[in-house]
């Protein structure tokens, strides 16, 4: 029985394929309503990942829209040698990780560190004495407390790490999968999710 | 039980597991390589609290997830959408421009095509600069075109409060634009316009959007739609933006909403009647860009339009406006617009049963 659910998966599967293969065709004729479809059958994960990876609701959009008028421009480009959801996301991590990086120039060219200049970090829960106070119910302080302190966590993993760790965790996709679409080996990929996870490890360390 | 933390029944020690349980928890082991950490980590205490350190931390980061709503899925696809009609506005100019550009055909023959674009280097290097010589000056004049000198070369330098004696109808309705600048005013005035012309001569009409002559171009340049460029309307919409509240403005940018064939261009118009009254012609406009327009970009900028002006208290809650989001609520192919039609029935007529 199981041998027959497989088959059925594997030929759904390939069904799948077929349409997707089809739509990506059409689109690259020139058919509108097909390149629209195949946004759908993705554009939710998109944004996810988006969402996710840069958390403030506009940045998200900028990166879907950003992702899917790159794909509608260099569609012609697409030659059926992989996936065409390996070279969507292929796109999508280069405009994520640009925006990424993009902001995380930005706050090292504006942030101004006097506490940490002259010796000590100051704990994450002393530099938000204002927002502590102006919350109300204590499990909406503490969630919300628990929340920035995973996103200063997330923070400190560089574009990548951060990419890998997303990817491999909450995307679901294999490390391989991941180097494909990063353009890098499965080796680099191994080492940026050991790194993400350690530097996690630290940041969150008595969180758990 | 006593818990082993140097090795298991195969000899591994427990160093050998440290940097695995990151690979385990991910699932990218092999079906031995489970089997084997699963055996160890019944024996071993300290493998077994490094797991749940691991499993600890992937639950505490997956509690901070955060899911695309609804409202944010639709107004991305609306603005996607907005901007595949503006790319495929531009597409025939870029498939133009490739047709023409090196690189389509320097591959074949690139010993032939560096020679040839030399040829075309050496040629526009020497009569260019003769052609530019003869004739920069005015053109440079024009641009910047202040001077007495200045409106002497150009023809005519039309200063909007000097009245229209220069720019007749005729003039106006065979005139091409050849630009539009806008110099800031300080002290909260309004921008000084110079827009340049091509009519049977040079023309610059100068002013602010307040003087009547600089108004009735930028009217027209919107009132003939087919004869300029997007860009064009698009900066006549920004620059009579701060008249809404003028007849004249306001039936040009209502007409602009109707009738424009830019989706970006309606998408601006519709911003530009902001604040503009009598809100019942308002009103009416927004309902019937949520109703015909095509383009989802502006059919969600006329809903939140709306319930904007509903929170303010400025929209009448008639039996048409209600039929008309009801129907959106129904109809509309886009999410965000029904879900956002639903929210404005509820906030303008909470007893309507629909």
């Amino acid at each position: 029985m199981s041998v027959a659910f497989e088959g059925d998966a594997r030929a759904a599967a390939t069904v799948k394929l077929a349409e997707e293969q089809a739509l990506v065709r059409s689109a690259q004729a020139g058919d509108r309503l097909a390149f629209e479809e195949l946004v759908r059958r993705f554009d939710r994960e998109v944004l996810r990942l988006a969402l996710n990876l840069v958390k403030r609701p506009e940045d998200a959009r900028d990166i879907y829209q950003e992702s899917f008028l790159r794909v509608y421009r260099n569609l012609h480009r697409f030659r059926f040698e992989c996936s065409f959801y390996t070279w969507l996301y292929r796109i999508v991590t280069n405009v994520a990780l640009d925006h990424l990086r993009r902001r995380t120039s930005r706050r090292e060219d504006q942030a101004p560190v006097p506490e940490e200049a002259e010796g000590g970090t100051r704990d994450f829960f002393d530099r938000q004495p204002e927002m502590r106070a102006a919350a109300n119910p204590e499990r909406n302080l503490l969630g919300q407390e628990l929340g920035e302190h995973i996103a200063t966590a997330l923070e400190r993993l560089s574009p990548r790490e951060r990419m890998v760790f997303e990817m491999k965790h909450y995307q679901g996709l294999k490390l391989r999968a991941i180097g494909d679409m990063l353009g890098t080996s499965e080796e680099t990929v191994k080492n940026s999710l050991f790194r993400a996870t350690r530097k996690l490890r630290a940041s969150l360390d008595g969180m758990r | 039980m006593q818990p082993e933390q140097h090795g298991n029944k195969s000899g591994k020690k427990c160093e050998e597991f440290g940097p695995r349980w990151t690979l385990f928890t991910a699932g990218e082991l092999d079906a031995a390589e489970v089997a084997e950490m699963n055996e160890h980590v019944l024996h071993c205490a300290n493998c077994n609290a490094t797991l749940a350190q691991e499993n600890a931390l992937l639950a505490l980061l997956s509690s901070n997830r955060r899911e695309p709503d609804a409202a944010l899925l639709g107004g991305c696809r609306a603005s996607l959408e907005d901007a595949l009609d503006q790319e495929e506005e531009r597409g025939w100019l870029r498939r133009a421009v490739s047709t023409w550009m090196p690189g389509s055909w320097i591959s074949p023959a690139p010993a032939w095509s560096a020679a040839l674009l030399l040829v075309i280097g050496f040629s526009v290097g020497i009569l260019g600069a003769k052609v530019v010589r003869h004739s920069i000056a005015p053109n440079s004049a024009s641009q910047f075109g202040t001077s007495n000198s200045a409106s002497t070369l150009t023809g005519a330098t039309t200063p909007a409060d000097a009245g229209n004696s220069s720019l007749s109808p005729l003039d106006l309705h065979t005139a091409d634009v050849a630009g539009i600048n806008v110099f800031p005013s300080s002290n909260n005035q309004p921008p000084q316009v110079e827009l340049q012309l091509r009519a049977r001569q040079p023309i610059t009409v100068q002013g602010t959007v307040n003087d009547d002559e600089v108004k009735r171009v930028l009217i027209f340049f919107l009132d003939n739609s087919q004869r300029f460029d997007p860009d064009v309307r698009m900066n006549a919409v920004e620059l009579l933006r701060i008249r809404n509240n003028d007849a004249d403005v306001r039936a040009a940018l209502c007409q602009t909403v109707h009738t424009d064939h830019n989706a970006a261009v309606r998408l601006k118009a519709l911003e530009a009647l902001d604040g503009a009254e009598p809100q019942d012609i308002i009103q009416q406009t927004l309902l019937d860009a949520l109703v015909d327009d095509q383009n989802p970009g502006v059919r969600v900028e006329a809903i939140n339009a709306l319930r904007e002006m509903a929170a303010k208290g400025q929209v009448e809650s008639d039996g048409h406006m209600l039929a008309v989001l009801r129907d959106r609520m129904q109809k509309d192919p886009s999410t965000y617009i029904r879900l956002q039609s639903a929210a404005a029935i509820r906030d303008l007529g909470p007893r309507q049963k629909f």
